[in-house]
């Protein structure tokens, strides 16, 4: 969806259409931005930087959701089961073959990729909710497997992962896995938005709006969408490695029906359709917990009610999702556009039209 | 006759929906390259199916060609899925959904995929000088156009494909008078100009022959008469069944009598 620029700005080619960074201001808020990312574990506590890890990690695994439902409007509740997937893969790999970061990823990805095919051929028949429940034994099917083993070899309480070395460094400092979970972050996010400003990214926002005009004008459809299944499992399944790699610690309680729910919300509350949102959903999302948590410990009397945190939470979490449905149903970044077009053109109160 | 190959043929073709209701009964309609076509016929006559069976649309709704033939610059081309058809050349507007309601005017031209060989950038730049209507709206959602503008954009994207055969299902319906002729002068445009050929199903029976080249009248899933639309306008069943002329009451019976006066014509 292009928005507003501030004035002064011209498209004089097609090429700029398809520009990332298309004005100064943009060019100069990625630099800002980039910037902060780089102080920002040189200042941060042990505990932000953990926080700050774990909004790394859903990022990857938002992102991908938002391509698969956020794009090609394919719904999907099989999210915590991809990467379940990609957390089991690498933990096998790592616990019986102690193989490394570097084979054990792509090794997620590729089973995420075969999975992500088995189960996007049924959205060649099904749609919306049929397509959410086939996605939901996909779920069921990995999370038992993933049990299977675990009982198998005597493992209940979950697998042991020793921490991945790279370029010769082990990932156990909090700045290190910092820098580590950035750089791949950054890479799906760039690798999202590159793609949908391909042919692929085309026909995925062309069959969302509408299939039978996207066969017409020369889309094959079917491929588009299992390709989306593919691509989106792939991405969901790395970050479940990564997730695997950065607790050190493979278990399939961690990967509840409650996880899928989670990552929906991500993109609910982000905004459908923007990668800025999946960013900023996964932030939100991750980081609410936390804020409940400590302004619960601000109100008088907050130690007797520490018992009641996790009622609490998941109390104001389903709040929060039904608040954003009524009120803001563009989520996070609808209201980033409203607050900076209420800038751009100010004095100014004339909406700009769609 | 020695005349050149037809762009299309489709020859005797049959349609079956779900292998036992039969929609098309040895159907043959030609399309000879740089010509406007149109096909009339009341409701239910299987006007519509006719475009569906060339487009490969009827393969989504469980149907298909059981017998004879659709060939296309030389090459059988029935029962092949759409998007294949759209790649060699084929482009189909529908009568209705016929644009993405989710993306900008500019986005709906950019999501097609052209034709092999085909220069798209050019091909785009022709659609904003056809319609200049569209240009203004580049970046408006397509879901908030109004009916004729959605007919000009889903007319534009399928010039991105970089047709050399248009099929519009019923290009007048729900549009005003007006907005009607000028789409209408814009398609012609689109045949002197990119030399495409267009199959044109229509309501319309005066719009359709004052567009054509060529007419061909359907009942009930045949082809029961053809001609130029000089020679169309003089039938008198054409007369009383489709320009509403005042010549003596008939019963619905008579109409048989358009299978008969096909012999006239042949």
């Amino acid at each position: 969806m292009p928005q507003p620029h501030s004035s002064g700005y011209f498209r004089t080619d097609y090429a700029d259409d398809w520009r990332l960074l298309q004005t100064r201001g943009q060019r100069g808020a990625a630099a800002v931005g980039l910037v902060l990312a780089c102080v920002f574990p040189l200042v941060a506590s042990a505990f932000l930087l953990d926080l700050a890890n774990q909004v790394l990690i859903a990022v990857v695994g938002a992102v991908a959701l938002m391509l698969l439902t956020g794009y090609a409007g394919q719904v999907s509740l099989g999210h915590a089961g991809l990467m379940a997937a990609g957390a089991f893969t690498t933990g096998i790999l790592a616990r019986e073959t102690g193989a490394p970061f570097w084979i054990a990823l792509p090794a997620s990805g590729a089973v995420g990729a075969l999975i992500g095919f088995l189960f996007g051929l049924p959205s060649l028949r099904l749609r919306g909710l049929y397509l959410a429940v086939s996605t939901l034994a996909l779920h069921f099917i990995v999370i038992h497997a993933g049990q299977e083993y675990e009982t198998r070899r005597g493992l209940s309480s979950g697998v042991v992962i020793d921490p991945p070395s790279l370029f010769g460094a082990e990932l156990v400092d909090p700045r290190l896995w910092y820098a580590a979970l950035f750089v791949c972050a950054g890479a799906a996010v760039l690798f999202a938005l590159n793609l949908l400003r391909s042919r692929t990214g085309r026909a995925w926002r062309a069959l969302h709006g509408r299939e039978p005009v996207a066969e017409a004008l020369g889309i094959p459809v079917a491929g588009a969408k299992v390709s989306a299944f593919v691509i989106a499992s792939t991405l969901t399944a790395m970050s479940g490695s990564l997730f695997a790699y950065y607790r050190g610690f493979v278990s399939s309680e961690a990967f509840s029906l409650f996880l899928t729910i989670q990552y929906v919300a991500m993109i609910i509350i982000g905004g459908m359709g923007s990668i800025l949102g999946a960013v900023l959903g996964a932030a939100f999302v991750t980081l609410f917990p936390y804020l409940i948590e400590m302004a619960l410990a601000q109100l008088p009397g907050g130690a007797s009610m520490s018992s009641l945190v996790f009622a609490v939470n998941y109390a104001a979490f389903g709040l929060v999702m039904i608040l954003f449905l009524l009120f803001e149903p563009q989520g996070l970044v609808g209201i980033w556009h409203r607050l900076r077009n209420w800038f751009l053109l100010w004095p100014f109160r004339q909406r700009p039209l769609k | 006759m020695s005349a050149p190959a037809p762009l299309l043929r489709i020859d005797q073709i049959e349609v079956a929906y779900h292998r036992v209701i039969t929609a098309l009964q040895g159907v043959s309609v030609d399309v000879h390259a740089g010509t406007i076509v149109a096909i009339l016929g009341t409701n239910g006559a299987g006007k519509t199916t006719t475009l569906r069976a060339v487009s490969g649309f009827i393969g989504l709704d469980d149907a298909r060609v059981t017998s004879g033939r659709i060939v296309f610059e030389g090459e059988a081309i029935e029962n092949q899925p759409p998007h294949r058809i759209t790649t060699r050349g084929i482009v189909l507007v529908p009568e209705r959904d016929k644009v993405f309601p989710n993306l900008t005017v500019a986005e709906n031209l950019e999501a097609t995929v052209t034709r092999p060989g085909s220069d798209r950038r050019g091909l785009i730049d022709a659609v904003w000088e056809l319609f200049p209507a569209l240009t203004r709206l580049k970046r408006r959602t397509a879901g908030l156009l109004s009916g004729g503008e959605r007919q000009m954009l889903a007319i534009g994207s399928a010039l991105v494909c970089g047709p050399r055969l248009l099929l519009v299902d019923e290009l007048s319906q729900g549009l005003a008078p007006r907005i009607v002729d000028d789409i209408a002068d814009r398609l012609r445009q689109v045949r002197e100009r990119m030399g495409v050929s267009v199959l044109l199903v229509e309501q319309n029976a005066e719009l359709a022959l004052s567009m054509a080249d060529h007419g061909y009248i359907m009942e009930n899933g045949r082809i029961v008469l053809d001609g130029t639309p000089a020679r169309l306008r003089e039938h008198a069943d054409v007369q009383e069944f489709y320009l509403g002329g005042t010549g003596e009451r008939r019963s619905y019976r008579e109409v048989k009598q358009y299978r008969r006066s096909r012999r006239w014509f042949g």
